[in-house]
């Protein structure tokens, strides 16, 4: 059995697979479907300071390669989730990353303040990036300079290890990524959701009531690997690749583009145990390979292209 | 898949035997299926439990709209789908003592009430069998083909009341006017429970009634789902503030209901 264990900004993990925030609820939700071991961490999904009751239905639309969402960081505000959510939350085998959202700048360095005291949480992933709220602006992914004072105010108030999660709605993905490391990010998730669309021209009704949301799944596989690869040539801190993964093949993939690990989101809908096997299915991908550990696979394309440079 | 039959004019029958066995399931539970063919869409779409066989097998009553019904329509006997279930929330437990039900179906909205019946008619060994006498559906449909499998609840041994829109089959007229009709002619108590499944305007107008004349009132509601196991919160319903689901304004439609209480969500 090849060895999948991993270490991330500090954490030990058993395996580089993690859930995606919004995609497995705040675990609980799955106790019976994946069983903690089976990730390496489990990130919860947003949880903003002030509770926020979503948009408007529908939401959710699946289109031919994809899926459109548009929740609108639903969640019942970060007292519910520390007295309520955290509280049954009892499982000591799991890693848990909690995810926050913030409409200011310093909402995003209070929470991450108030969870500095939560012994289960383990990390904090600070997201930068959801285009379901105000209006697709994405203020906090889109110009580094608030990116990074976004990140410094997070450092500052916590001694957990922090990661910043990026949009890939911009042109230089690589900018936003440094700018988030100067301020002060332990590792990166690459990429939250695209922006996307779907219209029904018959009734002239939009598939989403906000018309714009985020597109996810296989569709935003390659256009997320473009972005972790570049965030992986920039910055020195480890990048958590996502975006249209669905099983050891794709996990892989990230892996030699730089990635340390992965996260897996919309594929939870097609099939919500399928994390529960995932990790096996890699490790069985490796051993067929004869290699001994993941963590040997990451970053080999940049290795072999350096290689093939040095050659020439 | 062990057969698939029509049913209507646009509507087919799965028989599935699942890998593992259930015991009973409580009728307005769900499954989330999905064809495992190429041309399938990726992620499964919700189906309530229609009949459970005595042998294990499941059967889903379902109306082909779209590319993910398509699929399990054109899956053929003896292939592999996949079945995520049971899922949600049911009916309430329909007891002997209560008032009269009266069950209004809309077209394909007929698919969770069959087990229903079927279970209240059998009992089990903590509760007895409903007196078939309690019971009542009315079945609409805009012609005769959108009654689906109205033979099969005939069958139960219970008064159905089959109503179309275009007089092509029974009651000319809606469900509601068939409601009306029937306590017109004196032939419900005032008295009685309504429980609702099938499109928004027709739910709208039993809750209405439910409300003029304080009513109980459940339905089991119809959202998209992109997971249905409470992960995504893609399946909101606006809840009411005085309602028992708290104070929270949305539920989840898959792990809340997709059976409510009237009185607990606001429909559309
Ligand atoms: C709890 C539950 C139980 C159900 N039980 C049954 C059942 O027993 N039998 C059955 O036939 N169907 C049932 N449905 C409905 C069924 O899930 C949908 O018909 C199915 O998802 C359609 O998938 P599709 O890919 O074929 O079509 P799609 O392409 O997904 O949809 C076809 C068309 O219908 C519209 N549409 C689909 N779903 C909705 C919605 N929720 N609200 C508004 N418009 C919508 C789409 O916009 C599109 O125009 C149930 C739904 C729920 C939530
Ligand atoms: C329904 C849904 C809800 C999501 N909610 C959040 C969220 O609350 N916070 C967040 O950072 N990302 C959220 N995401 C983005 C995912 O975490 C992930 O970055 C994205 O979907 C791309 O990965 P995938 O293709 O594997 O799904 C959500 C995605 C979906 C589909
Ligand atoms: S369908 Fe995903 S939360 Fe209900």
């Amino acid at each position: 059995m090849s060895d999948l264990s991993t270490r991330l900004a500090g954490l030990a993990l058993r395996n580089p697979i993690l859930s995606a925030s919004g995609t497995f609820g705040h675990g609980l939700e799955m106790a019976q479907l994946v069983p903690a071991r089976a990730l390496g961490a489990w990130v919860s999904k947003t949880v903003t300071l002030t509770p926020r009751p979503g948009n408007p239905m529908p939401r959710i639309q699946e289109t031919e390669a994809g899926f459109l969402n548009s929740i609108g960081l639903e969640n019942r505000g970060l007292d519910a989730y520390i007295n309520e959510t955290l509280a049954s939350v009892c499982d000591p085998d799991a890693v848990l990353i909690a995810n926050i959202g913030g409409h200011t700048e310093e909402e995003f360095a209070i929470a991450a303040a108030r969870l500095d005291d939560c012994p289960k949480v383990q990390a904090l992933e600070v997201n930068l990036s959801c285009p379901n709220v105000d209006g697709g602006r994405l203020p906090y992914s889109t110009e580094p300079a608030t990116a990074e004072r976004v990140m410094a105010g997070v450092r500052a108030a916590t001694t957990k290890p922090v990661f910043a999660k990026l949009s890939g709605n911009v042109t230089r993905i690589e900018d936003i990524a440094l700018a988030a490391e100067a301020g002060g990010a332990d590792g990166l998730t690459v990429i939250n959701t695209l922006l996307g669309m779907g219209v029904d021209w018959r009734r002239g009704e939009p598939q989403l009531a906000t018309v714009v949301g985020g597109y996810s799944g296989v569709a935003i596989k390659p256009i997320a690997m473009r972005c972790a690869w570049q965030v992986c040539q920039a910055v020195k801190i480890p990048v958590i690749g996502c975006g249209g993964i669905r099983n050891a093949e794709d996990v892989l993939e990230f892996l030699a583009v730089g990635c340390t690990a992965v996260q897996v989101g919309t594929a939870s809908f097609s099939d919500p145990a399928c994390l529960a096997t995932l990790a096996q299915e890699l490790s069985a991908c490796l051993d067929e390979e004869g290699i001994a550990t993941s963590a040997e696979v990451s970053g080999r394309l940049a290795r072999n292209l350096q290689c093939e440079a040095g050659n020439l | 898949m062990v057969s698939i039959r029509p049913s209507g004019s646009d509507g087919v029958v799965l028989t599935v035997r699942p890998f593992m066995t259930f015991g009973r399931l409580d009728a307005g539970r769900f499954f989330m299926l999905r064809g495992d063919e190429e041309s399938s869409p990726a992620i499964p779409r919700p189906f309530s439990l229609y009949r459970q066989g005595d042998s294990g097998n499941l059967e889903f009553l379902i109306k082909v709209i779209g590319p993910g019904t398509e699929a399990l329509a054109q899956s053929r006997v003896g292939e592999e789908i996949v079945m995520i279930g049971p899922l949600g929330r049911g009916w309430p437990e329909l007891t002997q003592d209560g008032k009269p039900l009266i069950m209004l179906a809309g077209g394909i909205g007929s698919a969770p009430f069959y087990i229903a019946l079927q279970q209240a008619l059998a009992g089990t060994d903590q509760r007895p069998a409903v007196d078939p006498g309690q019971l009542h559906l009315i079945y609409g449909g805009r012609n005769k083909g959108l009654l689906y499998d109205i033979e099969k609840f005939e069958e139960l041994g219970i008064a159905v009341t089959p109503c179309t829109d275009d007089g092509s089959f029974g009651f000319h007229g809606n469900v509601v006017q068939a409601l009306e009709d029937h306590w017109r002619q004196s032939r419900f108590p005032s008295e009685v429970r309504l429980w609702t499944c099938g499109p928004e305007p027709m739910m709208r107008a039993v809750v209405k009634v439910a409300e003029d004349r304080d009513l109980q009132c459940w339905f089991s509601l119809e959202t998209y789902m992109g997971c249905g196991v409470g992960i995504c919160n893609g399946c909101a319903v606006l809840t009411c503030k005085e309602g028992s689901l708290g104070s929270w304004p949305v539920a989840k439609c898959c792990v809340d209901g997709p059976v409510f209480a009237a009185r607990d969500v606001q429909l559309t």
